[in-house]
């Protein structure tokens, strides 16, 4: 007799999210629409009020991750415990099935200048970054998945390539990775680097999560530059990559982040639709 | 090599006071100048940071307009930036700022209008807290009540001001009757913010339950709290006020100061 166990086995459907946003939380409560997960910026939430209360409803309905922006993973001057132990209340309270942070610094004397800046890629910032990292995974008692940032410069005296700068990460901290395929397409773009040989470089088994994303280009002086504002559709070319990222990773969560000029949710909905499809495409075209 | 701390310094100095000199030699060249490439971080650093103090100032914004606000803001925050990652967080001196700001001197209330706001958005974001039953306090001996310091609920906040900044908050806000017109000399407030459920309130008080309430807020003890009002108003009640505060639900503990003079 046939059973289901004989048959090709049926391979999991990839889990696709999306960010949740402050104006999209209520419609999230009452509508419950069908997504796999949802992602939320941690220091959002690290106050008091109606938000972190909605967000332990939505919690009751879908597994969340944890995404900061706050952390400063690459900076010289070392983690803010109260940060930490505000970012470790936090996920007591929601258990996130991810937690992530970036490859990137905000913190500079004391000063918190809310953005994910660039590193120089050195010998000294892998120390620094892998200290810090440590340092929050010991705190968090969790794995955290690092992200590649958007860049629009880079520093003359980097030694070692971002994704091996990565690699280097994964090894001496054992933190998994975020592969954000927009970053990787805009930093490639603005830096002149070759994206496909970037998601090659990348050590595939620590990859936990992927992020989509818009971007726009900008002209300057007579140059072209690509913008990662999570204000619109993902481009063509970062799908692109995103089925090459999927052939070559496998199906890993992927989230859809949209953070400016907030669509109605079913847009956002739709493009979580988008990935899941272009994901099965690219896995079914990678088995065939 | 640049040290990384000195990298991220310098990187800082770029960003928040537009001085690139010491960056621009460290960045690799691009088809993008340095100065462009710089100034793509430097806009994202105030772009977002101008729009929390939007979210948390919308009537500041409103009364000088978008302009000008952005303005104030780019000033503000190059010469306060944040210094934690919690933006609900950041924008509890702008309105001191806004009092020493000579462009906008000619609008007296402004910094009022600023800390009114402030207080909403501590409000909004205030932790959940729990009133205590008054019945926590039973068991106190009686020559230990003077030493008492109430700890009140962390979205309770308190503002005097000169200006009628109620008034000039529900006439300017949208959709409100714009021919109003407000009369700047009708007298001060003594406003008590507090969130109730997910709703930010707030009530004028008279000027003995302020004043009592807010020597409270800054850690006086009853005693304290106390002398303080009856130098404002001989006929103030304390065992009205004091029910008061419970039946509000806006006492959250209670500690003892220690005996002093002993």
């Amino acid at each position: 007799m046939m059973t289901a166990a004989a048959k090709a086995p049926r391979r999991a459907p990839i889990s696709v999210g999306t960010g949740l946003r402050g104006p999209h939380m209520d419609e999230v409560v009452l509508t419950r629409p069908a997504i796999g997960w949802l992602e939320v910026h941690a220091e959002n939430y690290m106050g008091g009020g109606p938000g972190p209360r909605r967000l332990e409803a939505i919690r009751r309905d879908y597994p969340l991750s944890m995404h900061g922006v706050g952390l400063s993973l690459g900076t010289a001057e070392g983690l803010d415990r109260e940060h930490l132990r505000r970012l470790e209340a936090l996920i007591n309270r929601y258990a996130p099935m991810l937690v992530s942070e970036h490859l990137s610094w905000s913190v500079s004397g004391g000063v918190y200048l809310n953005d994910l800046l660039p590193l120089p890629y050195t010998e000294e910032s892998l120390l620094a970054v892998a200290r810090n990292i440590d340092a929050a995974q010991d705190a968090l008692g969790r794995q955290l998945l690092v992200e590649n940032p958007a860049r629009y410069l880079s520093f003359r005296h980097s030694t070692i390539t971002e994704p091996d700068f990565l690699l280097e990460l994964v090894s001496r901290t054992g933190c998994g990775l975020l592969c954000d395929v927009n970053n990787i397409f805009v930093t490639a773009s603005n830096l002149g680097l070759d994206a496909v040989a970037y998601l090659e470089a990348l050590p595939g088994a620590a990859v936990g999560e992927l992020h989509l994303a818009g971007h726009s280009r900008i002209s300057r002086d007579g140059a072209s530059l690509l913008i990662d504002d999570h204000a619109t559709r993902v481009a063509s070319p970062v799908w692109d990559l995103y089925r090459h990222a999927i052939r070559r990773f496998g199906p890993v969560p992927t989230l859809v982040e949209w953070d400016k000029e907030l669509p109605p949710l079913t847009v956002l909905l739709g493009e979580a639709r988008a990935a899941a499809q272009a994901a099965e495409r690219a896995i079914d075209a990678a088995a065939a | 090599m640049l040290p990384l701390l000195e990298t991220q310094a310098t990187m800082r100095r770029a960003l928040l006071k537009s001085d690139s000199s010491g960056l621009v030699p460290l960045i690799a060249s691009q088809t993008a100048s340095a100065e462009v490439q710089i100034a793509i971080y430097r806009n994202n650093v105030f772009a977002s940071l101008t729009t929390v103090l939007r979210d948390t100032f919308p009537m500041v914004c409103r009364l000088v307009n978008e302009r000008f606000f952005a303005y104030a803001a780019h000033e503000f925050i190059g010469e306060y930036p944040p210094q934690r990652p919690c933006l609900t967080e950041y924008g509890g001196d702008f309105a001191n700022f806004l009092e020493d700001f000579p462009p906008s001197r000619h609008l007296p209330y402004l910094a009022d209008v600023a800390r009114f706001e402030w207080l909403l958005s501590v409000a909004a974001n205030a932790v959940d807290a729990v009133p205590l039953a008054p019945s926590a306090l039973a068991s106190l001996p009686p020559e230990a009540t003077p030493r008492l310091m109430l700890t009140l609920d962390p979205a309770l906040g308190f503002l005097e001001s000169p200006w009628p900044i109620d008034r000039i908050w529900q006439t300017n806000q949208a959709g409100a009757d714009a021919s109003k017109v407000i009369d700047l000399d009708a007298g001060g407030v003594h406003l008590e913010v507090n969130r109730r459920r997910d709703e930010v309130i707030y009530r004028s008080l008279d000027v003995s339950v302020f004043t009592f309430r807010q020597a409270l807020r800054k850690g006086a003890t009853l005693e304290a709290a106390t002398v303080r009002t009856f130098a404002v108003d001989e006929a103030f009640d304390l065992a009205a006020a004091v029910a008061d505060l419970f039946r509000d639900g806006v006492v959250t503990g209670f500690v003892l100061a220690e005996a002093m003079g002993v």
